[in-house]
């Protein structure tokens, strides 16, 4: 009765632990399976047969420069991060609010040490989109856009503080273990009305493409899911597609420019992928990795910010947010991973329903000419930010399917 | 000139002197006291208000018809300060000095008296010279500082461009223009704070034959504020116009409802943190959305209380304690996306959290008939909340600017913008229910009353 534990609770804890674990890790198998065959191999094809030389010269020295843009931001930001993490628990004499509202205050300041250390970064990339002509926006609606979504982004983690910081009022010790399903419920809830919020939507008025995305969504096995086009001509940038919302809000978001300069028979393939997206629960396994994540970083933060109080102590914010920057960047090629893998599915769902290799051929030579995005881009590049498996992987999928399906 | 419109000030119940042979004379404080908050120098252009609420319900009636000759002569003197200024503006920048400084301080003062006259701030009806202590609302301007600052005159132009912009929202640039603005200037005429006041007083001077308190001072510290920034345009003073409520001379304190339900206070340091500043808007956004929750269910507590305060003659003390946390809140917030206070509030409304605080007395039988009619009687008052509202967000915009380089906020920005949050929440308190005391419109409520002994005696 020292206080100390004894030889058989340390070993009850111990096996607590490694169930955890082994529950992890199973948990984390099943999300990673996918239906791509685990035996399919890609041709290894050569770039030059699908773009010129000129064009890949092109979009590698485009590309790199972005991807070092991105790879200096995700620095200058923990580096931000960093020193906020020291200084930021000064900023609770900025706050009259009590326990909560100060941590929400210090949050908030956090991600405003983010926004300055990422606006020359987001500057020096819109420069080299406008100088590649990849990008039309101007400097000060990007300044007026970048400053507007920090609105977004407070809001969120302002909620985050609250729901974190109220069960840290509730269990002192085992908050991490309610925080990390309570924020992927607000991330579902978000995910849920997502669709509500996004600008400049309209029904399909295109009867061939209406009349292909019943029918691919019929052949999916989710009929009747509703299919938008978002008006993003005057946005720039090149045409893309998005699936999103959750149950009876579910949709699939085209983009006009992708509707109106792209053939049927590829507009169809897009249909598909996105329509995959929905049928394969892709944003169920999104969320599900996100809670699998969530809870070992929540538990370091609490391991981490016990000495400063736990984060029941407002001034512990700032390290917590540097913590979770930190194992957030560090766990960055895990989660690209993944969704290169879920990406990945959906073409190749897109190519069983649409049967037609050829179309989706065509629309990634296309789209990675307009986007410049380099055909095979280097290892680091794809290891750290490559969220999409690459063009060349992508024709290559469409060619091991023909293959496979003569 | 009747007796009525020439009457000297009188001490408060009595009835005007009749007319007399000599003009009345109006002599200002021996020495103005130092406005309270400190941070400004006494010597700024000032008005001065010696009058006795009474006014002549003819005169109010036709108001602006018998001003005709006075915008008349006020537009040749405007042409002719106006040439003089360009004169001066060159006479500085060689010399670095002024030229026809009398002749501007005459012009100023008599702007002054017609304005006024014309917003009903005084009732006698002025005389042509602009001569000094002559009138019931009157203008110091203090003696010439010498050598003025080239720089600042050479770049007056740009400078006064924010002072401008608050005239505009008070009201006084239209009349401004008036004198030596250009033709588009007379659009602001209609619109702003001072404009709304004589608007709602005119109709309160014309049933009651008397100025309300709030009104005068109200119309007092927008003409203060315009005979600042002429001060300031015509070269007489490099010193920038204080939009500080507390800095004129409303005269005594009477009629000042010092025992309002519902005050304000303020403890703030001036201080102000710059990331803050400039991301004051975005750090406000859970409080907006948590103060449309919030009001979403008070809307309903305000109607339960309705009907309690009509049936039971006073409101529910839980509905008033709820409704009363929400106004406050609603003031923290407001006092935070404003820059009027600097800490980031709490969410919960809570008394004596926040360095600009509402005090809200406990519930008190209120008049039945003013709870059955209190959304028909509350226009006025939200008339002027609307108009000071946009002297709130002037407040916000010039104090984000100015917090972001200096790091602190002028005291004259912030006191107008506890004004105008106090006068909101006394128009919130009234809707809500708690209290049927009606909003106090002048700036005075704010200011402690003035030590009898430095008080002049009325003529």
């Amino acid at each position: 009765l020292s206080g100390s534990p004894s030889a058989g609770h340390r070993a009850l804890i111990g096996v607590g632990i490694a169930a955890a674990v082994a529950l992890w890790i199973y948990a984390f198998l099943q999300l990673w399976q996918t239906s791509v065959p685990s035996d399919l191999s890609l041709p290894a094809l050569d770039p030059a047969h699908y773009f010129s030389q000129a064009q890949i010269d092109r979009a590698s020295s485009y590309q790199t420069f972005l991807s070092v843009d991105a790879l200096l931001a995700l620095i200058a930001q923990l580096v931000a991060l960093g020193i906020y993490a020291i200084k930021g628990p000064g900023f609770t004499r900025e706050s009259a609010a009590g326990r909560i509202g100060t941590g929400m205050l210090l949050g908030m300041l956090g991600l405003a040490f983010v926004w300055f250390s990422q606006l020359p970064f987001g500057l020096a990339e819109l420069w080299w989109e406008r100088k590649h002509e990849v990008s039309s926006q101007g400097y000060v609606t990007w300044l007026i856009d970048y400053f507007l979504a920090a609105g977004g982004e407070f809001l969120f983690i302002s909620l985050a503080l609250l729901i974190v910081m109220a069960l840290t009022g509730l269990w002192k010790r085992w908050w991490w273990v309610a925080a990390a399903p309570a924020l992927v419920a607000v991330t579902l809830a978000f995910a849920f009305v997502q669709p509500y919020l996004i600008p400049g939507q309209h029904d399909v008025h295109n009867p061939a493409i209406a009349a292909d995305a019943r029918e691919i969504a019929k052949q999916e096995g989710i009929p009747g899911t509703k299919v938008t086009i978002q008006d993003t001509h005057n946005l720039g940038g090149s045409p893309n597609a998005e699936a999103t919302g959750l149950g009876p809000t579910k949709r699939v978001i085209l983009w006009d420019t992708l509707v109106q300069r792209f053939p049927v028979s590829q507009v169809r393939v897009v249909l598909a992928h996105e329509f995959a997206h929905l049928s394969r629960d892709h944003l169920w396994k999104s969320f599900g990795f996100m809670a699998l994540l969530a809870l070992p970083i929540a538990l370091a933060v609490a391991l981490i910010t016990r000495r400063r109080g736990g984060l029941y102590e407002p001034a512990s914010v700032p390290l917590a947010i540097f913590v979770v920057a930190v194992l957030l960047f560090v766990t960055l090629p895990l989660q690209t991973a993944f969704t290169r893998r879920l990406e990945s599915e959906a073409d190749w769902v897109a190519l069983n329903t649409t049967r037609d290799p050829a179309a989706m051929t065509g629309l990634f030579e296309r789209l990675g000419r307009l986007s410049r995005a380099q055909p095979n881009p280097p290892g680091w590049d794809q290891f750290i930010f490559g969220d999409h498996p690459s063009v060349m992987q992508r024709i290559e999928m469409a060619k091991a399917w023909k293959e496979r399906n003569p | 000139m009747t007796g009525e419109e020439s009457a000297a000030p009188t001490p408060a119940g009595e009835p005007p002197a009749e007319s007399s042979a000599q003009p009345p004379a109006y002599p200002p404080p021996a020495e103005p006291p130092a406005p309270p908050g400190g941070g400004q120098p006494p010597d700024r252009a000032r008005v001065f208000v010696r009058d006795d609420l009474h006014r002549s319900r003819l005169t109010v009636f036709f108001r602006l018809i018998l001003a005709i000759p006075h915008f008349i002569v006020l537009a040749l003197f405007g042409i002719l300060a106006f040439v003089l200024a360009i004169v001066s503006w060159f006479a500085i920048l060689f010399t670095g000095k002024s030229v026809g400084y009398d002749m501007q301080t005459r012009y100023l003062r008599y702007w002054t008296h017609v304005y006024a006259y014309v917003y009903l701030a005084a009732n006698p009806y002025p005389g042509f010279g602009g001569e000094p202590d002559s009138y019931p609302v009157d203008a110091v301007v203090p003696p010439e500082e010498l050598p003025h600052n080239r720089w600042k005159t050479g770049f007056r132009f740009v400078l006064i461009v924010p002072a401008l912009i608050m005239a505009s929202t008070l009201g006084t640039i239209g009349s401004l223009g008036g004198s030596y603005g250009n033709y588009y200037s007379y659009g602001f005429a209609f619109s702003g704070v001072l404009p709304t006041a004589a608007f709602l007083a005119w109709f309160a001077c014309v049933i009651r034959g008397r100025m309300p308190r709030g009104f005068r001072d109200l119309a007092a510290y927008c003409l203060n504020y315009g005979l600042q920034l002429g001060a300031y345009f015509l070269l007489i003073t490099d010193r920038y116009p204080t939009s500080d409520p507390l800095y004129p001379d409303y005269g005594d304190g009477d009629e000042i409802p010092t025992d309002h339900p519902i005050r304000i206070s303020e403890d703030d340091d001036l201080r102000r943190s710059r990331l803050t500043v400039f991301f004051r808007g975005l750090l406000a956004l859970p409080h907006i959305i948590w103060l449309l929750l919030w009001g979403l269910v008070v809307f309903f507590t305000v109607v339960a209380n309705w009907f309690v305060t009509l049936f039971a003659g006073r409101p529910a003390d839980a509905l008033h304690r709820f409704n009363g946390a929400y106004v406050r809140y609603l003031t923290h917030v407001f006092a935070y996306l404003f820059l009027v206070a600097n800490p980031f509030p709490g969410f919960v409304g809570a008394p004596g959290t926040y360095p600009v605080d509402l005090q809200i007395a406990p519930p008190e039988r209120q008049n039945r008939w003013r709870t059955g009619f209190r959304l028909i009687l509350v226009f006025p008052a939200a008339l002027v909340a609307g108009a000071l509202g946009g002297a709130l967000y002037t407040v916000g915009i010039f104090g984000w600017f100015v917090g972001l380089f200096t790091a602190r906020m002028p005291v004259g920005l912030r006191n107008l913008g506890v004004f105008a949050l106090r006068y909101q929440a006394q128009v919130n308190g009234y809707v809500y229910l708690l209290t049927d005391r009606y909003p106090f419109s002048g700036p005075t409520l704010e200011q402690p009353p003035p030590e009898a002994a430095s008080l002049p005696e009325p003529a």
